[in-house]
């Protein structure tokens, strides 16, 4: 991180760090991956442009290589994913759930129940309340702490941690509602 | 309605218990199962099952290879143009110093800690006396305003060294043949001088 604030060509070691992170992020937010690449370049640009403002807030006692440019580099990114909602609303695109197709592709065994699998997962997330989805987001996506979330959202860990439980216990809703009964990756069965 | 806050405040923090335990587990594997089971025998089931299953489905997506390589080929531009406008002048730009070791810091620019601890102008409020930056080489450093204060220590230089130079430049010396030699040449003005002088009055006096 000083690195790059000294010398702005070693920001390529930051880009490749947090690259898939901020990618994901976007991508969970907006659903499309054109217009991930979209945010995540504009928010890579503005981190560059705006590194000499970052300032280090991690305290010693918060162990050794803390540092808070990830939760500086999502403030940037929620920003930037903002900014393309917008540009969303004259130019509707497809939902979050016809990203569910490229879950897993590395689980070949799971095959099709895997993908549903998945598919409900990620339409039950994408159904959550904007605030509530990003947490979840943030928390088992690109697993932040609490406290780094608070950071990335602007709100207090305890909000935080409350957003979290309600959004959980939606999804639990949402996913026994279609499935009553079966999970199906801890029972092994597949419902018919 | 106290209670019925507490109790969701209670279990919000009961989950994000389990759910530390959970996303850290690959990690740090022994550990972990015994606060899992701590924080998961009363928790909810149906939240408990919901935070397993979000993640494992919730995967990360990496973006195209191709994607990856174009915005680091434009980052890298943007990082070269930024640089060599630094060199160019940077004016105006704040950067952070290095930290300095404690045998190398002139007392003169740097107040000792006790002192920055006691002056809230220098950094008593905001923690930076001893304890604050001892082991903490981040928080040791400065920021330190280039360009304007550059030039202007430039030109503070560049004022010594013409100052200088006019002192020690030959000519006005005090030998004695630096004497003779200037005598000579003041004797071979006033010579031409009155040379000419003489022929100005010469032209006076001609009637026309």
């Amino acid at each position: 991180m000083e690195a790059a604030q000294r010398d702005p060509v070693a920001f390529d070691a930051l880009y490749r760090r947090y690259l898939a992170q901020v990618y994901s992020y976007a991508f969970y937010e907006l659903g499309d991956h054109h217009e991930a690449e979209d945010a995540t370049e504009r928010t890579f640009l503005a981190a560059l442009a705006n590194l000499g403002r970052f300032e280090e807030r991690a305290r010693p006692a918060d162990g050794e290589g803390a540092s808070t440019f990830r939760v500086w580099l999502f403030q940037i990114a929620r920003n930037a994913v903002a900014n393309q909602r917008r540009g969303r609303r004259r130019h509707p695109q497809a939902p979050l759930e016809a990203a569910a197709l490229v879950a897993d592709p590395l689980d070949l065994e799971g095959g099709a129940a895997t993908r549903d699998d998945a598919a409900a997962a990620w339409q039950a997330v994408g159904r959550l309340p904007a605030d509530r989805r990003r947490a979840v987001v943030l928390r088992f996506v690109e697993e932040m702490s609490t406290a780094e979330i608070a950071g990335v959202l602007g709100r207090s860990e305890g909000a935080v941690r409350v957003l979290i439980h309600r959004a959980l216990r939606t999804v639990a809703r949402d996913l026994d509602g279609r499935r009553p009964g079966a999970h199906r990756r801890s029972s092994g069965d597949k419902p018919a | 309605m106290t209670l019925d806050r507490d109790a969701a405040e209670t279990d919000a923090l009961l989950t994000d218990l389990y759910l530390d335990a959970l996303l850290a587990g690959a990690v740090l594997g022994a550990t972990i199962p015994r606060i899992t089971e701590t924080a998961s025998g009363t928790l909810d089931p149906a939240a408990r099952r919901a935070a397993d299953r979000l993640r494992h489905d919730l995967v990360r997506v990496h973006p195209s290879f191709r994607f990856e390589e174009r915005l680091a080929t434009r980052l890298a531009e943007a990082a070269v143009a930024m640089r060599m406008n630094v060199a160019a002048g940077a004016e105006g730009r704040v950067v952070t110093l290095r930290p300095v070791a404690p045998s190398d810091v002139d007392p003169l620019l740097f107040p000792p800690d006790d002192e920055a601890a006691a002056d809230p102008g220098i950094g008593g409020s905001s923690g930076f006396g001893r304890a604050a930056v001892e082991g903490d080489p981040v928080r040791r450093a400065r920021p330190f305003l280039i360009g304007g204060a550059l030039t202007s220590a430039a030109l503070s230089l560049a004022g010594a060294a013409y100052v200088a130079w006019r002192f020690g430049r030959p000519g006005r010396g005090a030998t004695p043949m630096a004497r003779a030699a200037r005598a000579v040449r003041e004797a071979r003005l006033a010579e031409a001088a009155s040379s000419v002088l003489t022929r100005d009055r010469s032209n006076r006096r001609r009637p026309d």
